[in-house]
């Protein structure tokens, strides 16, 4: 066994590459079929996970808020000066659905509630996009530094994560966005401050167990530059887990962003669907329950769509864990 | 490793975790606006201002302000709540209280409501039954929580005309006397069953709430494990002895099956903590997470921070006693890992 030391895993830079020159053409070659063969099994598994109906059910919602999502400005004239901004249509303030050409009804201040959703959607996707990002970054970064280098970087890092996994991540995520101000840009930040952490697990137990397999131990002999072999063997037979995980995130982060902007941490009138919630959650006892209806089960909606494609994909992907 | 040594290393992470727990909330105290803005009023002149930070120690470095605080937490004082106007530790209790009555109830219901319908679907892998219990399981998972509650209190109440908001009705709760700080209780020992049902109803909605996301978790769990193991040897043997399907799934799967689901349970109640903070804003519930809401809204540091150190404290408490509970009824785990 090779000792996982940072020496390690940068190499003798001194050591040429084992491939000579001529072979070149050949290596490229071979690449190029690799990437084929990936994308095929991309593929098979977008195809396997579809025929389970559960995850088509998932997959055809998650494809609708997409479309929504990226044609809003097609499907409503975007509000001026700032789409993300709720229209006000002072003359007809709290009408219920089908009034006055608001087909799902306004809000106490005379915002379209069809507009809010909609517009919700991009809202939404921008805000889970951006922070799957980050987070899927910071978390494999810091999982692939534990697991692949092992030793003090592991105990440090991941008793960091222990820290940050000891705070319920709704209430850590309210208090972060809380002493920022209330915005949305905040509220990106608080939950990419929170959820990196669980990626960082997962890949780091992945890596310990895939870095003890044969092929990893070949390439080495095979003189392969440290690097190298995490880029190429080790991260690529890891990542599965962390695909699913972003998955269910990308419902997830949505629904804990829109319980913050309910609690009232984005701007308001922001076309958001937590905010809508907020805005039509006084009028519910006066009778007027067309605003928090409609924009909650949106949430609702988009977070399932998303659980469902990430349960159909950990079935296919990892056949052995049926949690179901 | 022995299960002693486990349970003994498990202890000794606790005050560590704890530690690091009062960091992260003391950095976050210092990456926001300034910690006394709540105290600085309009008219305050720059002086003024800069004697209040002299006051509170602003002017010292990091680490010092950091150990003076700690230092305050561990002697009780855990700074002014600019929402309830008084000191932190004074007016605690009774939030902690209503909060706990609550969160007890919901986890009750969820425990019982996820074992029952985790063993009902795992044992009728891929029939009806088990089809409607992964519907309500995925949905729990999915579900806004401040979504339900409002689609709750829109069928109870504009529906069917009742849906009580608060934790009692005044007058009934002023004729009892309170030694516990919990309504139920406090209404059983005063043998006035007309506060207890007043108790109850106030406690319905908001714990049902409460409790659905936590229900679905726990009976996910207990049905994937439960099938895995109806897979079992052993299951197989208890058959051929000619046992009732029934008798096999009571006497010997679901003991074994409860194992991996008592892990989740203790993780459910992060859960259903979190929750509190929705679903007293939504049933002006007079508990922590009301509290919490109301600082958040006003940048309330002193109640920020003291709330976060309060639920993670119990977040991690739980957590422990279960995993040594875990350890100790499942040695597998310890003795494998």
């Amino acid at each position: 066994m090779p000792t996982w030391t940072v020496e390690w895993f940068w190499g003798d830079r001194s050591v040429a590459s084992t491939a000579p020159a001529e072979n070149a053409p050949r290596l490229v070659d071979g690449r190029l079929r690799a990437l084929g063969a990936r994308a095929r099994r991309f593929g098979e598994i977008g195809r396997e996970s579809l025929r389970n109906p559960t995850t088509l059910v998932g997959g055809v919602i998650v494809a609708a808020f997409l479309l929504m999502a990226l044609f809003a400005p097609l499907l409503i004239e975007p509000n001026t000066p700032n789409a993300y901004q709720m229209p006000r249509d002072f003359s007809s303030v709290n009408v219920p659905p089908g009034t006055n050409g608001h087909v799902l009804g306004t809000t106490p201040t005379g915002g379209d509630v069809l507009y809010g959703i909609v517009w919700g959607a991009r809202t939404s996707l921008r805000l889970s996009v951006i922070v799957v990002a980050i987070t899927v970054a910071i978390g494999v970064t810091v999982g692939s530094v534990a697991g692949f280098l092992g030793g003090k970087w592991d105990e440090v890092l991941m008793r960091l994560v222990d820290v940050f996994l000891s705070v319920p991540e709704l209430i850590f995520a309210l208090a972060i966005a809380a002493v920022l101000g209330p915005a949305f840009g905040n509220i990106i930040l608080a939950l990419a401050v929170v959820f990196w952490v669980k990626y960082a697990r997962i890949i780091r137990g992945q890596i310990i167990h895939v870095k003890q397999n044969e092929y990893v131990d070949a390439a080495r002999v095979m003189g392969d530059k440290r690097w190298r072999i995490f880029l190429k063997d080790v991260l690529p037979n890891s990542i599965t887990p962390v695909v699913v995980q972003a998955t269910v995130d990308m419902g997830h982060v949505v629904l804990i962003g829109a319980t913050l902007s309910f609690i009232g941490l984005a701007e308001a009138g922001l076309a958001e669907w937590g905010n809508l919630v907020s805005e039509g959650q006084s009028g519910i006892i006066a009778g007027r329950w067309w605003v928090a209806t409609f924009a909650g089960s949106m949430v609702f909606l988009w977070s399932l769509a998303f659980n469902l494609v990430g349960d159909g994909l950990r079935d296919v992907l990892d056949p052995k864990s049926e949690q179901r | 490793m022995q299960v002693r040594e486990y349970i003994v290393r498990r202890l000794l992470t606790l005050p560590l975790l704890m530690l690091g727990v009062s960091i992260l909330v003391f950095g976050l105290s210092r990456v926001g606006g300034s910690p006394i803005g709540i105290y600085i009023e309009h008219e305050m002149s720059p002086a003024e201002v800069a004697q209040l930070e002299e006051r509170y120690g602003l002017n010292d470095s990091l680490p010092q302000q950091y150990v003076a605080w700690l230092g305050g937490v561990v002697r009780g004082d855990l700074g002014w709540s600019g929402v309830s106007a008084a000191p932190v530790s004074e007016i605690i209790l009774p939030k902690f209280t209503a909060t706990m009555e609550l969160a007890m109830l919901a986890a009750l219901i969820a425990v019982v409501l996820g074992l029952s319908m985790g063993t009902f679907g795992g044992a009728r892998k891929n029939k009806l039954g088990d089809h409607l219990t992964r519907v309500v399981a995925i949905s729990g998972a999915s579900i806004p929580i401040f979504w339900f509650g409002l689609m709750l209190l829109i069928v109870f109440y504009l529906g069917f005309g009742w849906a009580p908001l608060g934790r009692a009705d005044p007058s009934i709760y002023a004729r009892i006397s309170h030694p516990t700080g919990l309504y139920t209780v406090d209404s059983l020992l005063n043998l006035d069953f007309g506060a207890f049902t007043d108790a109850l109803w106030h406690l319905a909605l908001p714990a049902i709430t409460m409790g659905y996301g936590s229900t679905a978790i726990i009976a996910r769990m207990m049905r994937s494990s439960l099938v895995e193991e109806l897979g079992e040897d052993y299951v197989d043997a208890a058959r051929a002895k000619g046992l009732p399907e029934r008798l096999v799934i009571r006497r010997h799967a679901r003991r074994n099956a409860l194992m991996p689901t008592m892990t989740v349970i203790g993780l459910s109640w992060g859960f259903l903590l979190q929750g509190t903070v929705v679903v007293e804003l939504i049933f002006n519930w007079p508990g922590l997470g009301r509290w919490m809401t109301d600082a958040v809204l006003q940048g309330d540091q002193a109640t920020i921070m003291s709330y976060v150190l309060i639920t993670s404290i119990i977040f991690l408490v739980v957590n422990l006693v279960v995993d040594v509970a875990y350890a100790y009824l499942d040695r597998r785990v310890v003795l494998g890992g």
